[in-house]
């Protein structure tokens, strides 16, 4: 056939289709095809409005109990009583925001970690090791604990959700700040000790410990859940 | 002469895979529809051959056009809220079928 400029126009064009079109099938294989295009946009918008509901719905939760708590509110001993045993039992559920003494560790990631190319998890944060030092904050004495702003009750979860962390079903993000009080002193005693966790996690990751003299530590405002379980009655 | 182009695809795809070109995954959806305008563009050449009406101009500046006009297309249509690559889409997927179809009916006349 003539036309041989024709022939090598349409084999050279015919190779940067091909070219094109294997760069394009390694690119969409090598992430979620889910995520693609505008429904992302609409997720992302969803969980924008989500979260300003639920965080209204947390105040409110916060104000309700308050009100609760003020309507109990009367005159004569026995109601006294009452109010006392309630406030100190909303005060150990983690139902009331609290003031004290106590300590401050703040941990991150080790800012080595982009660097280095060995075993990085060692450097980065996870779920255990806030898990961990909690558990040491309330072996030293704590009396109340929050991380992130996030009251910690006895049901309360410290859990890995892809790379963040959740805690009472709401996403926190470094820096994890853990505040609680109690005796800043054996607060600070008990978790310097050599070998514990932050003895452990020190050269991996970032951490700061301090003690003050006055440490908010915001109310609980998420559900109590007890649709199983019933007080057993005494007699 | 149609194993050579064949050949040619095979080779394109080989040296794609291997060239370490990862795209931005912002560009994915663009460069699909760049992508299928190259191969509608690639099919019209290959039909213009046959009938013997292939400019070679026409030809080479009819793919890079093509592949750019569409995907602005989709660019357009993400900024405006619009899908408007499914334009593109439609028209690039009905000229294939109808080239594709010229293309067959000269192979088959030929052999007669």
């Amino acid at each position: 056939m003539q036309n041989t400029g024709g022939k090598i126009s349409i084999m050279t064009i015919c190779m940067v289709v091909g070219i094109m079109l294997s760069i394009q099938f390694k690119t969409s294989s090598s992430y979620d095809v889910s995520l693609r295009g505008t429904r992302t946009d609409e997720m992302a918008y969803k969980i924008s409005t989500i979260s300003k509901e639920r965080d209204a719905y947390s105040k409110e939760v916060v104000e309700l109990r308050q009100k609760l708590t003020n309507l109990e509110n009367g005159s004569g001993e026995a109601i006294a009583d009452l109010q006392s045993e309630l406030r100190k039992a909303n005060v150990s559920a983690g139902l009331t925001s609290i003031e004290g003494p106590g300590i401050i560790v703040t941990i991150n990631d080790n800012p080595k970690a982009v660097r280095l190319d060995i075993d990085v998890s060692n450097y980065l944060v996870h779920d255990y090791d806030i898990l961990r030092i909690v558990n040491e904050i309330r072996a030293s004495g704590a009396e109340a604990i929050s991380i992130n702003d996030q009251r910690i009750t006895a049901m309360s979860e410290i859990r890995c959700a892809g790379t963040t962390v959740l805690v009472n079903q709401n996403r926190i993000t470094p820096p994890f700040v853990m505040k609680a009080t109690g005796d800043p002193k054996s607060l600070k005693a008990g978790l310097s000790m050599p070998g514990g966790i932050l003895d452990q996690l020190t050269g991996f990751l970032q951490i700061k410990l301090e003690s003050a003299d006055k440490i908010e530590i915001t109310a609980y405002n998420g559900v109590l859940k007890s649709d199983n379980s019933h007080p057993i009655s005494t007699k | 002469m149609w194993l050579i182009i064949l050949l040619c695809l095979l080779v394109g795809l080989f040296i794609g895979s291997q060239i370490p070109i990862f795209l931005p995954v912002s560009m994915v959806k663009y460069v699909s529809i760049g992508v299928l305008a190259a191969l509608d563009s690639v099919f019209g050449g290959i039909r213009g051959y046959m009938e013997d009406s292939f400019d070679n101009t026409i030809f080479i500046t009819g793919f890079f056009t093509n592949s750019l006009l569409a995907a602005g297309m989709a660019y357009l249509g993400d900024r405006l809220g619009l899908e408007l690559y499914l334009a593109a889409v439609v028209v690039f997927g009905v000229r294939l079928f109808q080239n594709l179809g010229i293309i067959r009916r000269y192979l088959l006349r030929k052999d007669e």
